[in-house]
């Protein structure tokens, strides 16, 4: 009797242990990997909030979110615990009835033994092993001749050649691609021509049919790959800010910067800032309206009072770089950020107030999804990488260098395209996949302000009261020294022939690129911060004062052209099709032909 | 139980200078505790050694226990009826279960042991604790004079298997003879990946750990949970098909000095106390049913022998040409693996970058760790060689057996049996 | 029989010598170390991935975020309390950082706030450590909570660490804190 009732009991509570289990076991599945607070509604709204500063419901709706979230999530934990303990008293229950149920089964056998054949089990069990033994044995062998490179070659072709066909297409496309990606000139002016984003494209449908958008792009201080070089064509060779021949336009910026201006497509980027506010601004390359301004505020880790910084420095020394779909600013408060073309802030973040007796005045550079730093201050010096979209440090290499005011250039180096970067006391060349150092050269000193240069596999360096130097790329041995002109603040710029370097003492010369030798030297008694740009066969160059010099870009190094623009001008003019931007002290104006 | 401590300290960057309080502000104490981890090691150890000394003395020297031959039951005394034999043993498990499962959360545990005892043989820089050493070695010593009286209800594994078990269902001895190379098999993993540093496997896939701590990774639980519903049903399934400990104490109570006997009158052949053992640990009686010519059993047998080191040297080298597969077990070849092929930037790549460490130097690290892995891999390989061989030999052996007898190598002490046997109810 | 008997003993001091023979070199071992090891978080190697919160054996990480008040900037916009880009400095759910409410400040003096981790509340996802080792002075740092660890035969966090930052040490140095550097 009470058998039956043990009996009932157990299959009771093993049917409801079952039920409870399964049931418990979805409810787990689905709250396994619950985030209450990363679900994609509060995401967004979160996104939204930053964007709209002003609009208060955005908040008061992720506060009730977040916390039913909360609420339901622990509900559903709450639940789960319960659930398990009921679980785990239906199983003592089932235990104990089974135990009672089976308690008395022990009962002498009422027939004589029938001695089992423990030898056909051996027999069998020895089967058994052999079996096993064999097929794992195998197994392994399979494995060894699988991972054995002859095998695995001939496997590779059986596998190629079905797709043998269709790639060649696309080979042959590649190769197009990168025919002349051999001379880096060409490449330059290849990087130049980058097509411009083609959402940009349609946003302004409407005015393009007045306004072609320039295909040529100024992404970063001297031009693509901050190289100072162009491939843009008719610039004209003068111009009058006072009567309007060869302006376009002509707008005061609102806050002062040292920083040049970025073109790409029809922006405009340059920054500005005093001690109120770090500003980025994006003006129309055609008719100079401010498009947006977006502030560099409200970052956490950004000092409440700014560094002290040198009037010549100023607090937005360093240049931006764009890609044509982001554009990322760096002032010297350490703050950078990262703003899409239609000005909205995508990430900013402080990366340490740098120690800089000047103020921080390196500029940005963007290679492929990286934004290149060069952030080399009192108490360390490094180069980090930071992701473009989305302001992750990529990777950060320290530097054995001291402060420097430089910024990098991509150029070829140790057989491929490598971040080359100019400190005290050397300058390095960098992998850009991981920041590896390819080559390292120690040949500077003092208090470094220019950047290099490169043409093809050559990487130049000059700094004043250093030495102008010449680099193999390939290996990082040094061509040739020389010291007889040398910039201050001014960056060389190089072609296959000639070094032209500009000097905060008036000197502007050419060296060749052979061995070193001043080819030629004009004696103009201006001090020069800007650098000189090769474009269109000429040489532009800005002198403090405001006065724009014209060369010919060849062995004559002929003065095509000077005259006094009026405006203190210490910026590195950007070029684009037909177009000059040149940001002065005050002003920032486009020169164009009438 | 807590302990203040001199604390290492780490550099930090100082973006912001230390504020200047006016106010008057003090920076508060904060003292971070420490269990006294010592105290409890050293109770574990002590525990360990009494429960063992229980479980001998009730199996071996229990004067009110049936199977004791001086057995003179007093009919007041607690101990005397029958049915309450196997008590001291039960209160062990329970004991067990309550200690060094629930309360310790089963770490360290003897099972676990063997792999911090090969990393001690093989690193020199590791550091074994005494109590790891005595958990390791005080079982073995116990199971060279007793058998295996851990088993029986001190290991909190065993004791929470043999707590829930109501049934005995059996497979077949011809697959369960074949399956019993599982943990020896399982005991060469686990000495390969400890001594290589990479993982201990047996704490890692440990399934009764979560049980024990109320949570940890949800695949082991339910393992965990799946092998103990088992053990409902099936004895101790864990002890007879994977418990790689278990094997080595099986080895050493083969030559115990004292065994475990059933009774210690003759043997009736009832089979009620093979019925009842959750190791099926008791051999039937056994008549040589098929003559074979004495020769040819001779032959297979000097056969065996000879195919042993063949075994060996086979397993050897199939296991390590597998190295290289295997050896993705240890972390920086796990790293240098991903360096290689990672297409989206993982959370292990970006560290590795951000710590400025280098591909060379972690390349020439992974080459070292392959290179061992080839060693260990031979002798592991060597050791699953050898047992098979072994088990294969000691399955061509014939003996005959009159009666039910008990295998050393497999009795776990857990004194079921003892009243199952009707000639334990005999009274002197 | 007997040399059944002959067999048995040989097999029992074979087996007798050789763990004595191994338990001897054990001991040698065993006896050079110098007490008991804990499991730590090297907070310099430490890069926040997340992973203590999720791979810890325990329900709730027994890692836990310190803070190195000596360290601190006591800062008003504090990068591991607040969100990056909060609108404004208060307690609303869009601008907190830590999903568990853990980290708590309170006025000290203008300008200065004071910060402290519930420790019941904190589940180590090292969030705000994040925040403020790259805004801040890196006051913040993730840690094991010896009275939470398990002591684990081998910490399970270890093994999937990115950054290899944790490590058995002698109990006396099981807190690896932060200082001014």
């Amino acid at each position: 009797m009470n058998k039956k009732i043990y009996r009932n009991v157990a299959i009771v509570t093993a049917a409801f242990a079952i039920a409870l289990a399964v049931m418990l076991g979805v409810s787990w599945w689905q709250s396994r990997r619950a985030t209450p607070l990363q679900t994609e509604v509060m995401t967004t709204l979160k996104e939204l909030n930053e964007s709209n500063p002003d609009n208060e419901k955005l908040g008061e709706q992720i506060r009730e979110l977040d916390l039913l979230s909360r609420r339901a999530y622990f509900t559903q934990e709450r639940h789960l615990t319960a659930g398990v303990w009921i679980l785990c008293g239906m199983l003592v229950v089932l235990a104990v009835c089974l135990r009672m149920y089976y308690k008395d089964s022990m009962h002498l056998p009422d027939r004589e033994l029938n001695p089992v054949d423990e030898w056909m089990s051996k027999t069998l069990s020895r089967k058994y092993l052999g079996w096993g033994a064999g097929i794992a044995a195998s197994v392994a062998l399979v494995a060894v001749l699988a991972m054995s490179p002859s095998v695995r070659g001939w496997v590779k072709s059986l596998v190629t050649w079905g797709d043998g066909q269709m790639s060649e297409d696309g080979g042959l496309l590649a190769a197009d691609d990168g025919g002349g990606a051999s001379d880096t000139l060409l490449a330059d002016v290849k990087a130049d021509t980058l097509r411009v984003d083609s959402t940009l494209l349609a946003k302004d449908e409407a005015v393009q049919d007045s306004f072609p958008i320039p295909k040529i792009t100024s992404n970063a201080f001297r031009g693509n790959n901050s190289s100072g070089k162009s491939s843009a064509r008719g610039i004209p060779t003068s111009w009058n800010l006072k009567n309007g021949t060869n302006v376009a336009w002509q707008k005061t910026v609102p806050k002062h910067g040292y920083s040049s201006p970025v073109v790409n497509g029809r922006n405009i980027f340059l920054t500005g800032a005093d001690q109120q506010a770090r500003e980025l601004y994006c003006y129309d390359l055609y008719t100079g309206e401010l498009r947006w301004t977006v502030k560099a505020d409200r970052i956490p880790g950004s000092p409440p009072t700014m560094p002290k910084v040198n009037a010549d420095t100023g607090l937005a020394a360093s240049t931006v770089a764009t890609n044509g779909k982001v554009v990322c600013a760096i002032f010297a408060t350490g703050d950078v950020m990262g703003v899409d073309m239609d000005g909205k802030r995508l990430w900013a973040k402080n990366l340490g107030v740098p120690d800089n007796h000047y103020g921080y005045a390196s500029s940005l550079l963007m290679y492929g999804n990286e934004l290149i730093v060069q952030y080399d201050n009192n108490g360390g010096a490094k180069l980090m990488a930071l992701s473009v979209t989305t302001g992750d440090v990529l990777w950060s290499k320290s530097r054995k260098d001291k402060i420097a005011w430089s910024s990098p250039i991509v150029a070829q180096a140790a057989g491929q395209q490598a971040i080359v970067v100019m400190g005290n006391p050397a300058i390095t060349a960098y992998s850009p996949s991981n920041g590896q150092e390819l080559w390292r050269v120690e040949c500077m000193s003092g208090e470094v302000g220019a950047s290099p240069c490169a043409n093809g596999n050559i990487i130049y360096g000059a700094s004043e009261y250093a030495t102008v130097v010449a680099i193999d790329g390939k290996d990082g041995t040094v061509l040739w020294e020389a010291s007889d002109c040398m910039p201050e603040c001014s960056s060389p710029v190089a072609t296959k022939d000639l070094l032209y370097v500009a000097t905060s003492y008036g000197a502007v010369c050419a060296y060749s690129t052979e061995d070193g030798s001043v080819v030629k030297q004009h004696e103009l008694t201006t001090p020069f911060y800007s650098s000189p740009v090769v474009v269109d066969g000429k040489v532009y160059l800005f002198s403090n004062s405001g006065k724009c010099y014209i060369f010919s870009a060849g062995k004559d190094f002929n003065l095509i052209n000077s005259f006094d623009t009026g405006e203190h001008t210490f910026a590195t003019p950007a070029f684009t099709d037909g177009m000059m931007v040149v940001r002065t002290d005050k002003s920032l104006y486009v020169v164009k032909k009438s | 139980m807590l302990a203040c401590l001199i604390p290492a300290v780490a550099g930090a960057v100082a973006r912001f200078p230390k504020p200047d309080f006016t106010s008057g502000y003090q920076y508060p104490e904060i003292v971070h505790g420490v269990p006294f981890e010592t105290l409890w090691s050293w109770v574990d150890v002590v525990l360990l050694v009494v429960m063992m000394g229980v479980v001998v003395w009730a199996v071996y020297y229990n004067p009110n226990l049936a199977s004791n031959p001086n057995f003179n039951p007093n009919p007041n005394g607690w101990l005397s009826k029958e049915k309450r034999s196997r008590v001291a043993v039960v209160a062990v498990s329970v004991v067990s279960v309550l200690y060094f499962g629930f309360f310790r959360s089963g770490c360290v545990c003897s099972v676990g042991a063997i792999q911090n005892v090969v990393l001690a043989l093989t690193d020199s820089s590791y550091h074994l604790p005494w109590v790891v050493l005595l958990v390791f070695l005080l079982p073995l010593v116990a199971a060279l004079f007793f058998g295996r009286v851990f088993c029986g209800g001190v290991c909190p594994f065993g004791a929470l298997q043999d707590l829930v078990n109501v049934r005995n269902l059996r497979i077949s001895r011809a697959v369960s003879g074949a399956l019993s190379v599982i943990p020896w098999i399982y005991l060469a993993f686990a000495i390969l990946y400890a001594a290589t540093r990479s993982q201990f496997i047996i704490c890692r896939f440990d399934p009764f750990i979560g049980i024990f701590r109320l949570g940890g990774d949800v695949g082991m639980i339910v393992f965990g949970a799946v092998l103990l519903l088992l053990s409902v049903f099936v004895g101790r399934p864990f002890c007879q098909f994977l418990c790689p400990y278990g094997a080595l104490l099986g080895l050493f109570s083969r030559v115990a000095r004292r065994k475990v006997e059933v009774t210690p009158h003759p043997c009736i052949n009832c089979t009620l106390c093979h019925d009842v053992c959750p190791m099926d640990a008791i051999r039937p009686p056994e008549a040589n049913k098929n003559p074979e010519h004495r020769q040819r059993g001779m032959k297979r047998v000097l056969l065996y022998m000879v195919m042993l080191p063949l075994f060996m040297v086979a397993g050897a080298l199939l296991l390590a040409s597998q190295s290289q597969t295997l050896s993705i077990a240890h972390k920086d070849v796990r790293l240098y693996t991903l360096l290689q092929h990672a297409d989206e930037p993982l959370a292990e790549v970006e560290a590795f970058h951000e710590m400025g460490r280098s591909e060379e130097e972690l390349k020439v690290k992974v080459e070292e760790v392959q290179r061992q892995y080839w060693i260990w891999s031979l002798v592991a390989g060597g050791l699953i060689g050898c047992v098979v061989g072994i088990k294969l030999l000691s399955l061509t052996l014939k003996r005959t057996r009159k009666t039910y007898e008990v295998d050393a190598s497999a009795c776990v002490a857990c004194a079921k049996c003892f009243n199952y046997c009707p000639q334990n109810k005999k009274i002197n | 029989m007997e040399r059944r008997k002959f067999l048995a003993t040989c097999g029992t001091l074979l087996a007798g010598g050789s763990l004595a023979a191994m338990g001897s070199v054990l001991a040698v071992k065993a006896s050079r170390n110098e007490g008991d090891m804990m499991w730590q978080i090297d907070p310099e190697k430490c890069v926040q991935c997340g992973r203590c919160q999720t791979e810890c054996v325990l329900p709730v990480s027994a890692v836990k975020c310190f803070h190195a008040n000596q360290v601190c900037g006591y800062c008003d916009l504090c990068g591991g309390y607040y969100r990056a880009n909060v609108k404004e400095l208060n307690t609303a759910a869009e601008n907190m950082m830590c999903p568990t409410g853990a980290i708590q400040r309170k006025f000290v003096e203008e300008p200065y706030f004071e910060y402290t981790i519930d420790e019941e509340l904190c589940n180590g996802c090292g969030k705000c450590v994040k925040g403020c080792s790259s805004f801040g002075n890196g006051s913040l740092f993730l840690q094991i909570q010896q009275e939470r660890c398990l002591g684990c035969n081998e910490c399970k966090i270890s093994k999937v660490c990115v950054s290899g930052a944790i490590q058995r040490v002698p109990v006396g140095t099981a807190y690896k804190l932060k200082e001014h550097a």
